[in-house]
């Protein structure tokens, strides 16, 4: 069993920091796992990706062009993984739109209420455990600005 | 869904730069010249945040010259770079080749000519293997997994002290970049000492030019005669369903993780396919390749790079000229290659 991940979105938007919590948790949880950024010049302002697999095999190589699941955050997030989109489980921000402006969530926690996602379809799964997560998450977080935000958001994400 | 879990006993997350750190200082490696350069970098930054002893030099000729220089001290002292620097890092590296002195290198191929890309490739094989102007008397590694990329460092640090020949860690910048599970715990590896060069209480002249043709040709064959007398014990591959293999697929590095992928896909599929990953480019595991070409059942080899054609120029010209066998190249430079394409090229 193998799951690809791509996660992507502007540098800034936080890809990285959800793409960490979801590969601690899995590999806490048991699993190989291995995880890529893109690392190219265009960091500032560019797209932001991470690649991440998680398997219960050994993981002979990092990357990937079909992921299983693909995380799009952005418009320019959007246009970069054109060719990633294959039938995969889709999670993008903008089929999100009306349900997080509606819970009038901070546009700086959108990255964690896709964690949240992620973390509840991983866990039906049984990839990783949310509890890992959210400990995780409030390890890094809860001493910096807007954790209660994140908290709230995060309580969204995994409730429905 | 039933998953095989592993225990999480002695494993850890760590990115293939954090690896090669963690080899240096178990090497008991005390000194790092180098100068930054993506992917490599954080193999610099990294020994610098556990308290390892560095300079960053003005640029990487420096950096090579000054290792050259603590090495005749006796200091175990390498650096680690990457293609426009690689070039550079060459010029010490000769002289090493020609001093026979333990350099090691820990090299990230990223994109080129020149600056190319930041990323990832297998373009600096001919550069690592027969970089500066000399014969390529080096020892050149190309590890496809961090644990193995952790046991090749040990090893270059090892047998270049023993043999005293330069010593390359081919690696790229994704295997340098990615994070992921390895135990090294059990890995036991005992230290060659370094020892020093030149003697402190009398003044030695150790050449690096010399007057005569003729002096310079008995230094080169010496060290041409040790170098093969050493290659048996250094050459190495790994085989994966060789023996009855109809195509046998020829791939370093992690390119050649993902081949060994592709052989367990096209067996599934019927295809006799079957896997040569030099582990060493240099000296290259010349026996073992025509052992394997040689045998009857091998109908066609493909060999597949990130490079256009730097390893399959290695592969054709150690292949025993009378081993007949015909040659197909899957060849992607500066681009990673899945299992899926590989799949499809030898299945077409």
């Amino acid at each position: 069993m193998t799951y690809k991940i791509l996660l992507s979105g502007d540098g800034g938007q936080g890809i990285q920091l959800v793409s960490d919590m979801l590969a601690q948790a899995a590999f806490a949880n048991g699993f190989n796992i291995s995880q890529i950024p893109n690392y190219g010049l265009e960091q500032r302002g560019g797209v932001s990706l991470s690649f991440l697999v998680i398997s219960d095999q050994e993981i002979a190589y990092p990357r990937f062009t079909k992921p299983d699941i693909l995380l799009i955050m952005s418009e320019q997030a959007r246009i970069r993984t054109e060719k990633n989109k294959n039938g995969n489980l889709i999670l993008d921000v903008q089929d999100y739109n009306k349900k997080l402006e509606e819970n009038n969530i901070f546009v700086k926690s959108y990255n964690i209420f896709f964690l949240g996602r992620l973390t509840k379809i991983l866990e039906e799964k049984g990839v990783l455990k949310k509890e890992d997560v959210f400990n995780l998450l409030e390890k890094k977080l809860s001493t910096k600005m807007n954790w209660e935000e994140n908290k709230k958001t995060w309580e969204l994400a995994i409730r429905n | 869904m039933k998953y095989n879990f592993v225990d999480n006993k002695n494993r850890k997350l760590m990115t293939g730069a954090e690896v090669c750190v963690q080899a240096a200082f178990d090497a008991e490696a005390k000194m790092m010249y180098g100068y930054p350069i993506t992917p490599a970098t954080e193999v610099f930054t990294g020994w610098i945040k556990r308290g390892g002893a560095y300079l960053q030099t003005e640029d990487e000729i420096a950096a090579g010259f000054a290792i050259c220089g603590a090495i005749l001290a006796g200091q175990k002292a390498f650096s680690a770079t990457s293609g426009p620097g690689h070039i550079l890092m060459q010029d010490a590296m000769s002289m090493a080749e020609g001093m026979r002195l333990p350099f090691v290198l820990i090299v990230g191929q990223r994109g080129g000519p020149s600056s190319g890309t930041v990323i990832y490739s297998q373009q600096e094989v001919i550069l690592s293997c027969f970089g500066g102007n000399g014969e390529g008397l080096r020892l050149v590694y190309s590890p496809s997994s961090l644990k193995e990329l952790y046991q090749l460092t040990r090893q270059a640090f090892n047998d270049a002290w023993q043999y005293r020949f330069p010593a390359i860690v081919l690696t790229d910048g994704y295997m340098l970049k990615t994070r992921g599970v390895v135990s090294l715990e059990e890995l036991k590896i005992e230290n060659i000492p370094p020892h020093q060069l030149v003697p402190e209480d009398k003044v030695t002249h150790w050449q690096n030019i010399y007057t005569f043709e003729d002096d310079l040709y008995y230094e080169i064959n010496s060290a041409k005669e040790d170098f093969h007398k050493i290659a048996d014990e250094i050459a190495k591959a790994e085989k994966y369903l060789t023996a009855d293999a109809e195509i046998l697929l020829v791939a370093h590095g992690i390119v050649g993780a993902v081949a060994k992928e592709a052989v367990q896909e096209l067996r599934k599929v019927g295809i006799k396919a079957g896997m040569f990953r030099p582990i060493t480019l240099r000296p290259f595991p010349k026996k073992e390749l025509d052992k394997v070409c040689g045998w009857e059942s091998v109908k066609k080899v493909v060999v597949i790079e990130s490079a256009l054609g730097q390893l399959a120029r290695i592969v054709r010209d150690q292949l025993a000229p009378e081993i007949d066998v015909s040659f197909e190249y899957l060849q992607k430079p500066g681009l990673g290659i899945e299992v899926e394409e590989i799949v499809k090229f030898v299945n077409k």
